[in-house]
């Protein structure tokens, strides 16, 4: 089985945000790391190698800065990767960067199966995954919480459902397959990993590269107007003091003023 | 003018609340654009759209055998079949589960920009304007699409639900499904028999924050026990094992309405929040003071779980 998985490196979601002419954040204040979905992703992909054999192929778009991570997929036991390298295409919406994932699975050929995660906690689009199943015509499957591979002809998954409920769909190979979080354990790289992780093959292509010409804003259906800290209409009651004082005061308002226990 | 067209969410003869708010949604797209609200119905037969009908002044009803369950072939497929044989400026899609597994598909097969996870909407210089959240809700941003039609699905809860009133115009509609590439095998319960802590009256939550299993059970459930009420927890505390999914809270898991829950180092993200916001009074203790919890809270501690439940435990004693 050819697996590719897609990878995204997003900020840890504990940073502090600020935002810069409400156009972006300030990337000085942001520690980067691997979208949570995405590494449960390359779990699973990992997982039906070690079943079926084959190779996972990562691919990553970005600045230099998310190499780290590609490499963090390799140090867990992907195989190789492309980088998707230009500012173009990081300047576009989910269409372009879905086509440009999808020109870097041409360029790979042959894939299987492609994993997505289910959204990047960033944009929080979910629609990279279903995009690029339409441009490689072929059939999917979202918020993935199971996955058999029988044999390189199909595939049976649980997709998630509201209230504690699974469908329970099968579909032929190849597919495209967005991965819900808690579907496996996603393994620690060790150290062997780490070592071998820097070895690795990894391709960088740009636009040019890919053969993509509709890069940026004239490849996007959408436009990014602004981006801004949302204003709450309700803010907690804030209780001030070291951990024992605000305690005890949590405590006499849960009581005296709220009358919840 | 065209028609803001809704695109109805059902499942096992239930219309879903999701369809209400979109009707709501649609409505309030249409007045401010000069527009109409429609909304097609995809099914076996015409049940579902009768009841759609009274919360929409217009329903298309494409009728399919192949529309008996919903696959996401079948309902992007229907859906480009009405969007291209009628007058339509643009669809709306519920950001549920079945919503986010066709609505790009739908969007890339006409051609149309797609925004995803809208909560408000603005019409300004002749175009939407649609807000929606980045960044775990820690920021939003606004969007508009370049394309002549658009797609948007729409946050769960972000509206009120329509009110019902009496049975509107049906019409029925081709629709052209084809090939569909999924088989759907069965529909399963994966919490059946387990403890149901939709009906507590207070439940301490905790999240990633609680840092392991053992620190899980020695502020969540230690605090859950001494108040009496019932442990819970966020997504990210179930995959890691720590605790049953039976006690995930949230939009994949249990809704609960207490008249207490306390957070524990859980941030509020909004799957989470869609399962509690029912509650009476809502606590969040979290070292984040920008951690969108707090734009939910009653009472809020800004500071470290592991010395503020301690302290309440304590204060709780004396
Ligand atoms: C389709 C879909 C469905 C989902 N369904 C659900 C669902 O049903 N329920 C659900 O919960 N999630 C759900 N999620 C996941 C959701 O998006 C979040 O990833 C999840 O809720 C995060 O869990 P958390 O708040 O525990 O972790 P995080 O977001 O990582 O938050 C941890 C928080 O702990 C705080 N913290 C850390 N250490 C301390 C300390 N010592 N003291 C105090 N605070 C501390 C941090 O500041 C942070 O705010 C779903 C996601 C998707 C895509």
């Amino acid at each position: 089985m050819k697996i590719v998985v897609c990878v995204k490196q997003v900020p840890d979601m504990e940073s502090k945000f600020v935002v810069v002419d409400n156009k972006k954040i300030d990337e000085a204040q942001i520690a980067f790391k691997m979208n949570d979905f995405d590494e449960f992703a390359v779990e699973a992909a990992l997982q039906i190698k070690e079943k079926m054999g084959g190779e996972v192929i990562i691919v990553s778009a970005g600045p230099e800065r998310v190499v780290k991570d590609i490499r963090q997929a390799f140090a867990m036991g992907a195989d190789w990767g492309i980088h998707i390298k230009d500012p173009e295409i990081d300047a576009g919406d989910s269409t372009v960067i879905a086509s440009a994932i999808h020109k870097a699975i041409e360029k790979i050929g042959d894939a299987d199966l492609v994993l997505t995660g289910v959204m990047s906690e960033d944009n929080q689009f979910t629609l990279t995954g279903v995009m690029l199943s339409h441009l490689m015509d072929i059939p999917h499957g979202t918020n993935i919480v199971k996955l058999e591979v029988a044999d390189e002809k199909s595939i049976t998954v649980n997709r998630e459902l509201e209230g504690g409920l699974n469908e329970v769909i099968e579909m032929s190979l190849p597919a495209v397959l967005s991965i819900q979080s808690g579907l496996n354990q996603p393994r620690y790289p060790t150290l062997p990993g780490i070592m071998k992780a820097k070895k690795k093959r990894l391709d960088v292509m740009t636009a040019a590269d890919l053969g993509l010409s509709e890069v940026g804003a004239a490849g996007s259906k959408t436009e990014f107007i602004k981006m801004f800290v949302p204003v709450s209409e309700h803010k907690a009651e804030i209780i001030e003091g070291d951990a024992k004082t605000a305690a005890a005061a949590l405590v006499n308002k849960l009581k005296n003023e709220a009358k919840v226990i | 003018m065209g028609k803001i067209l809704v695109i109805a969410e059902h499942r096992d003869g239930k219309l879903s609340d999701g369809t209400k708010e979109l009707c709501k949604v649609a409505k309030e797209m249409a007045e401010m654009s000069g527009n109409t609200a429609a909304a097609a119905v995809f099914s076996a037969d015409d049940a579902i759209a009768k009841e759609v009908s009274k919360y929409i002044p217009e329903v298309l009803s494409g009728v399919d055998a192949k529309l008996a369950q919903y696959t996401a072939d079948g309902y992007s497929q229907a859906a480009k079949s009405v969007i291209e044989a009628g007058d339509v400026a643009g669809v709306v899609i519920s950001h549920g589960y079945d919503g986010v597994d066709f609505a790009a598909q739908v969007a890339m097969s006409i051609g149309a920009g797609i925004v995803s996870g809208i909560n408000k909407v603005e019409f300004s210089d002749g175009k939407f304007v649609f807000t929606r959240n980045i960044y775990n809700g820690k920021l939003q941003e606004q969007r508009s699409v370049k394309t002549d039609k658009f797609v948007v699905t729409v946050e769960k809860g972000a509206w009120d639900k329509e009110a019902a009133g009496s049975e509107g115009t049906i019409t029925s509609v081709d629709v052209a499904v084809g090939d569909v590439r999924t088989t759907v095998k069965e529909v399963i319960e994966t919490t059946k028999g387990a403890v149901d802590i939709s009906q507590a009256k207070l439940i301490v939550a905790g999240g990633r924050g609680t840092k392991d299993a053992e620190k899980y059970q020695a502020t969540v459930v230690a605090l859950a026990q001494k108040l009496k009420g019932e442990y819970g927890a966020s997504r990210a505390v179930v995959d890691a094992g720590w605790t049953d999914h039976a006690r995930q809270i949230g939009q994949s898991g249990k809704t609960v309405a207490p008249d207490l829950y306390i957070g524990l180092g859980l941030s509020g993200a909004i799957q989470h929040v869609a399962g509690m916001k029912g509650a009476k009074c809502i606590v969040a203790v979290n070292k984040d003071p920008e951690a969108p919890i707090f734009n939910i809270a009653t009472y809020g501690i800004v500071g470290d779980l592991f010395e503020v439940v301690p302290a309440m435990i304590e204060a709780l004693d004396s």
